[in-house]
């Protein structure tokens, strides 16, 4: 999926966790997963390098969906569906 | 699917590696396992309530300690009483005192320790424990 398909979905949840450091943001989405069905998508914001390669590797132990991630200013989007 | 099974050795009483395993912890929160930590010698000295807050205690990198401990802050990183309090909230983190080293720094019961221990256990638990884990750390 590229960068403007990634922008075009519909984020039901957005995690704010760039004000933490690694395992933040991982405990922010592990979280946020709970208040969301099956099938909606949640984005995660982390300014943690480390994040981006942590989340695609929870979501295919949790058998969630990782979509992508889109790099911003200084932080980043990753995109999954429950 | 059975959760995953991490135990820990927890030997160091001094605030860098404490740190180090609160993360590790998280880590391990965010995937569910099961995790039993033995808390020994110096970290029991840690984990005695009129310790655990002071920060006074790096292992390594002495000569960096403050940058080390200004950089926690910077960063907005839990105490690791905190990170390890969230562990606890967000999987099933069991925390038992060794017996003998609870003797060593004068505590010999369980309210002598802060309220994130669960039990004082023999060294024979830790043992049995480990050999069923699928992930077991020193640090």
């Amino acid at each position: 999926m590229n960068v403007e398909e990634l922008k075009s979905i519909k984020i039901d949840k957005s995690v704010d966790a760039r004000g933490t450091s690694c395992p933040g943001p991982l405990l922010a989405a592990k979280k946020a997963i709970g208040q969301i069905e099956k099938g909606q998508v949640m984005e995660v914001l982390s300014a943690d390098e480390g994040t981006k390669r942590d989340i695609p590797k929870w979501c295919n132990k949790k058998g969630f969906e990782y979509l992508g991630t889109i790099e911003e200013s200084g932080f980043y989007r990753i995109l999954l569906r429950k | 699917m059975a959760n995953k099974k991490m135990t820990l050795a927890l030997f160091s009483g001094s605030v860098d590696k404490l740190t180090a395993a609160g993360v590790i912890l998280g880590g391990a929160a965010a995937e569910d396992m099961d995790v039993e930590i033995f808390v020994l010698l110096q970290a029991a000295f840690a984990f005695k309530k009129e310790n655990a807050q002071v920060n006074d205690r790096v292992a390594e990198i002495t000569d960096k300690k403050d940058e080390f401990l200004a950089s926690l802050k910077r960063l907005n990183a839990p105490h690791w009483t905190e990170a390890f309090r969230t562990a606890k909230e967000m999987t099933n983190v069991k925390i038992h005192i060794c017996g003998f080293a609870g003797k060593v720094w004068h505590g010999e019961k369980i309210d002598d320790f802060i309220d994130l221990a669960d039990d004082i256990v023999g060294i024979g638990e830790y043992i049995t424990a480990a050999e069923e884990s699928d992930v077991n750390l020193f640090i």
